[in-house]
């Protein structure tokens, strides 16, 4: 392999890592929210976006390191997620056929953060850039890649695998999968079912606000990734299966890898055009995904 | 649902098409509140198209604005282009974009709920960046501008402008919202409701869900397009942006915030919204952020909109009037029984 080959290899393997572990976490955020409560979040754009807008205005207006800024950003999710189930999400909690509510809703939200964002942000820049958390770069191979990017991708690889084992094996956990299941036995098993909405809401949002942060420490973004986002997110969750973490992971890898390897032949626009076209496909064909559980 | 809760009383029609025929008339002396009223009326069409796919049949179909956008680029082009009237070219455009629609609108018949409002969201977004990458159709993200208004060919000015272009738009609104009480009425709206009601259950009584579904989104389509249509060549400009699935979603709200499955509800509804992002100027940024919350708000406080209110007080008054009755009768059959 020449060497200009393996450059390209190697950038398409790393971008396709990051990028696929981001998709995954959004996916896996939006997916344990649709499988708990049945709520499609189709503001999860926006949330991701305001995690990134938030770490750059606190990295770059008051001079924070990107790493306190994340973590503030993470802290203000909490209450941020909070607030929305106690004003808004707990309403639909009872309501028969919520998913379509909570898709309006979402949709409406989605409506008013981005016309909030293109009055305050739109205004100020259209592309954000949050300095590097580390700097220097290393060398693998012929292939030179920013120490960043590789925090970056190791941060995102670990909560992903901190997200599975706490699925699989914390009692949250497997109380969350007990409501996935069957929401009536649950209950009679003595499982909090309300409570259960709640944390895997707020759960929900802070994973969605962390792939935010993580996309923006590794890459600049403008405030169209918000749509961008919001449909890859969803095509992942159809694909994979709604509700199942493993699919949102599987499906979020090939995702990423797809972007990475199409943006190196032609623009990003077209992997968006795949993935729309494999979330109608896989909706006609089986609607219940490829990992139904 | 009581019938007579869906055909029009000859009062209400004459309340309606007074008002929607009026409101040119009344506005003829300032440009700025005839284009608000011609804007409005455009919406009112397109709101009543809405109606008939989320009020009568329950789908939520998000690529209604899409399908607008393929009913204004297709009058556009051939008017523009191959020197069409507007005349013939819209209804050319209007039913081909129908047709487009009730292929766009197949997925319905496998999916249900949230998913084919997913689907028709991604159909949206298809539509959109079709709008934006075919430019050599389109022009791409900047848009067509300068389209004229339509052609007139024995009048003076040989194209309609001003309020001559308003009452006919009052005309075509008030015609399609009579059109969707006509349908409501008849034995097909009864059976759209059925569909909407419990689609299996109305299959099993015998009646075609395909057909229904394929004739809602045929009949919904044509409303997008023909309101596209309009809105390219009242406007004079066109861009994706224009027929972007925030439309969907307003004209969707229209139709929720007036009251879903009513004939005046959408009126309303449009009626009320469509003037306030004009009315507060200064404020146009905010018209996302209040119609996001409004959305969000209907959804909390009123999930059968405002007409739907009304006519549920209206409900509730005749039955608590019937039962003031009833224990007054009650009452005094008492005193009659025991002296």
């Amino acid at each position: 392999m020449s060497d200009a080959t393996l450059l390209i290899a190697l950038s398409t393997v790393f971008s396709g890592l990051i990028l696929g572990s981001v998709f995954a976490l959004v996916a896996a955020g939006v997916t344990i929210v649709y499988g708990s409560i049945w709520l499609p979040n189709a503001a999860n754009g926006q949330f991701f976006l305001l995690a990134g807008l938030l770490a750059w205005s606190l990295s770059t207006w008051l001079g924070l390191n990107p790493a306190l800024a994340a973590l503030i950003v993470l802290a203000l999710g909490m209450p941020f997620a909070y607030l929305l189930e106690i004003t808004l999400i707990r309403r639909f909690y009872d309501v028969p056929d919520r998913n379509v509510a909570y898709f309006v809703v979402t949709l409406g939200l989605t409506q008013v953060f981005s016309g909030l964002f293109s009055i305050t942000y739109g205004q100020w820049s259209d592309q954000y850039n949050i300095p590097p958390i580390i700097q220097g770069i290393m060398l693998i191979g012929p292939f030179p890649i920013a120490n960043n990017r590789i925090l970056v991708l190791a941060i995102s690889l670990l909560l992903l695998a901190a997200l599975f084992i706490l699925l699989k094996h914390h009692p949250y956990g497997r109380a969350l999968r007990a409501v996935f299941q069957n929401r009536e036995a649950a209950a009679l098993r003595g499982v909090n079912v309300r409570g259960i909405y709640r944390l895997s809401f707020i759960l929900g949002t802070l994973v969605i606000f962390s792939g935010g942060l993580l996309f923006g420490a590794a890459y600049s973004f403008d405030l169209s990734v918000s749509w961008t986002m919001a449909i890859t997110a969803f095509a992942i969750m159809i694909v994979g299966g709604p509700g199942s973490v493993l699919g949102a992971l599987v499906i979020g890898m090939l995702f990423g890898f797809t972007q990475a390897i199409v943006s190196t032949f032609s623009t990003p626009t077209v992997a968006t055009f795949s993935y729309l076209g494999a979330m109608l496909l896989i909706l006609l064909i089986k609607p219940s995904g490829l990992f139904a559980r | 649902m009581k019938p007579a809760r869906l055909v029009l009383s000859g009062r209400a029609i004459a309340v309606l098409a007074t008002l929607i025929l009026g409101a040119p008339f009344l506005v003829s002396s300032n440009p700025f509140l005839g284009f608000v009223v011609g804007v409005t009326l455009i919406h009112v069409l397109w709101s009543a198209g809405m109606n008939l796919l989320y009020g009568y049949v329950g789908l939520m179909p998000l690529m209604f604005a899409g399908i607008a956008g393929v009913g204004a680029y297709g009058t556009v082009r051939l008017t523009m282009d191959y020197g069409w009237s507007f005349w013939l070219a819209m209804p050319v455009s209007a039913l081909c974009a129908a047709s487009i629609g009730v292929v766009l609108g197949l997925p319905s018949l496998r999916l249900k709920g949230f998913y084919f409002t997913l689907c028709s969201l991604v159909i949206q977004t298809v539509l959109t960046l079709v709008f934006i990458y075919f430019a050599q159709f389109t022009n791409g993200d900047t848009g067509i501008s300068q389209i004229p208004p339509p052609d007139l060919e024995f009048f003076s000015p040989n194209r309609l402008v001003g309020l001559p272009f308003n009452l006919v738009i009052a005309v075509v609104a008030l015609a399609g919202v009579l059109i969707v009480s006509l349908i409501a009425a008849s034995p097909t709206g009864q059976r759209l409701i059925a569909v909407r009601e419990d689609d299996l259950l109305a299959e099993t009584l015998g009646i075609d869900v395909v057909r229904c579904k394929v004739i809602a989104f045929f009949l919904g389509s044509l409303y997008a397009a023909v309101g596209g249509s309009f809105y390219a060549s009242y406007l004079g400009f066109i861009s994706p942006r224009s027929f972007d699935v925030l439309l969907s979603l307003n004209i969707w709200l229209m139709v929720a915030f007036g009251g879903r499955g009513t004939i005046l509800g959408p009126v309303i509804g449009a009626v009320i919204l469509v003037p306030i992002p004009f009315l507060l100027q200064d404020y146009f940024m905010l018209k996302d952020v209040v119609y996001g919350l409004l959305i969000i708000l209907v959804m909390i406080l009123m999930p059968s909109g405002i007409y739907g209110e009304i006519e549920r007080r209206r409900a509730g008054r005749r039955a608590a009037a019937l039962d003031r009755t009833r224990t007054a009768a009650r009452a005094a059959a008492g005193r009659r029984v025991m002296p």
